[in-house]
């Protein structure tokens, strides 16, 4: 490529970057939790999903996809983690009239595996052993004033790591707990199987669980940076993957 | 008393002939009685006419619905038209704005949003010397860069039509080409809920 060609190359892919805009997704209804509704009763944790349509791969691009697959030698994703940048954005208001703490959850799933941290717990008490709750992503805990808003946001970083959390729980057998808890740029204990040419897959499927010990609403948005066009939109033939949802070998508890 | 050396005596009498000479030039400038008028009238009709482009700067800000819900921003533009006669032009115009979303207490709250919006417009001029006064009207389309609004109902579609106009004054420069002026602008945007944009910018003009 002549000097001249790789400059326009350039300027044209920068161009492109920045005109790069994102599209929003509502969460569903706000999500109420905290207090004691009109019956007296406590509210459970709130929780609303999110699943951001894509549209099938073309004919040239499922080409590629079953060329990466052979070449690799493993499952390779359409909605990749480094073509697809997402982050959550959430707004909670305490409607009590003291201080309260809330904290916001995000488990998932990606078109090969289904986080859910509840089914996480129920293969703990299954084997009667302390159910052990970590979401793909957590924001807070966060003290809130009674009347006070606040905002928060799990960022694209975020979610690039639960990403890829998610993908070596779900495809490389990593040990949940090990991957959750740490940050894998910090310490990547638990992603020794995941090989360094896999292609991460995105995140399509967000769900966002919301607790407080005080009366609260949380509305939340999920934000997608698409760098290839492969949203779904209307005429679009669509991406509907079925990934199985996760479940932790979990060893029975010792007498 | 002692006698000046020959050297200082040299030097005053340069001094005395070079004070003299001055005098004497002055006295010759004097003598101009014919003093050149300072104040240059340029002739408008040696102003470039035909095709022209400009580029701007400025700031828009939204008033109605989205002027609750979307900050001012800076904005960048450029036009190119035509001079079809001294009075008359039509120009292209292109323009995009960014902005903070506000949306106070909602997640919405501080995101980045571009409207971009381009027109087709008829422009009216009245000339007097260096200075001008215009009229411009026409519509066209403008595009949201994303969907924010349309997540609170404000907006139906990123894209939608855009019709008004504004008005300004321009300063023609000595050069034959170049002028500057500044513009206002009124827009209504029928497809961002009950909102419409006014446009304030500065530009720059060049005519070929």
């Amino acid at each position: 490529m002549s000097a001249s060609r790789a400059v326009v190359a350039l300027v044209l892919a920068t161009g492109c970057q920045v005109l790069n805009t994102p599209v929003y997704f509502n969460g569903p209804a706000p999500l109420e939790t905290g207090g004691t509704d009109d019956m007296g009763n406590p509210r459970p944790d709130a929780t609303g999903s999110v699943v951001v349509k894509y549209r099938q791969p073309s004919q040239h691009e499922q080409q590629q996809i079953d060329a990466d697959r052979q070449r690799l030698g493993f499952n390779v994703p359409w909605l990749r983690r480094d073509r697809l940048h997402s982050e959550i954005l959430y707004s909670v208001k305490n409607l009590d009239t003291a201080t309260g703490v809330f904290s916001v959850s995000v488990d998932g799933a990606n078109e090969f595996t289904k986080y859910d941290e509840g089914a996480v717990a129920a293969a703990f008490k299954a084997q009667n052993q302390d159910p052990l709750a970590l979401p793909l992503m957590r924001g807070g805990p966060e003290m809130l004033a009674p009347g006070a808003t606040t905002q928060g946001t799990l960022r694209e970083d975020d979610v690039v790591e639960a990403s890829l959390d998610l993908y070596a729980i779900g495809s490389w057998m990593a040990p949940f707990a090990a991957v959750l808890i740490n940050r894998s740029d910090v310490n990547p204990v638990g992603l020794e199987m995941v090989p360094k040419t896999a292609i991460v897959p995105a995140m399509f499927e967000f769900d966002v669980t919301f607790s407080a010990d005080k009366h609260m609403t949380c509305e939340f948005l999920v934000r997608v940076r698409d760098d290839d066009d492969i949203l779904y939109q209307d005429g679009d033939s669509l991406f509907s993957p079925q990934p199985a949802t996760y479940a932790p070998m979990v060893p029975p508890a010792q007498p | 008393m002692p006698r000046p050396p020959f050297r200082l005596a040299v030097l005053a009498a340069a001094a005395a002939a070079a004070a003299c000479s001055l005098l004497s030039a002055a006295r010759v400038c004097a003598q101009v009685t014919d003093v050149p008028n300072p104040v240059i009238f340029p002739d408008p009709a040696k102003f470039a006419r035909g095709l022209y482009t400009e580029g701007e700067i400025g700031a828009l800000i939204f008033f109605g619905a989205a002027g609750d819900r979307i900050g001012p921003g800076v904005a960048l533009g450029a036009r190119v038209g035509y001079d079809v006669a001294r009075w008359l032009a039509l120009q292209a115009h292109a323009i995009g704005s960014t902005h903070e979303t506000k949306f106070a207490g909602m997640p919405q709250a501080g995101q980045i949003i571009q409207l971009y919006q381009a027109t087709a417009e008829l422009k009216l001029t009245i000339r007097i010397v260096q200075t001008s006064i215009f009229l411009e009207g026409g519509g066209g389309l403008a595009r949201l860069s994303t969907n924010l609004l349309e997540t609170v109902g404000d907006s139906g579609q990123r894209n939608g039509l855009t019709a008004g106009g504004g008005a300004g004054i321009d300063y023609h420069s000595l050069s034959r080409h170049f002028s500057v002026g500044v513009r206002g602008g009124y827009f209504w945007l029928r497809d961002i809920k009950g909102s419409a944009q006014v446009t304030a910018t500065a530009y720059l003009r060049y005519t070929f």
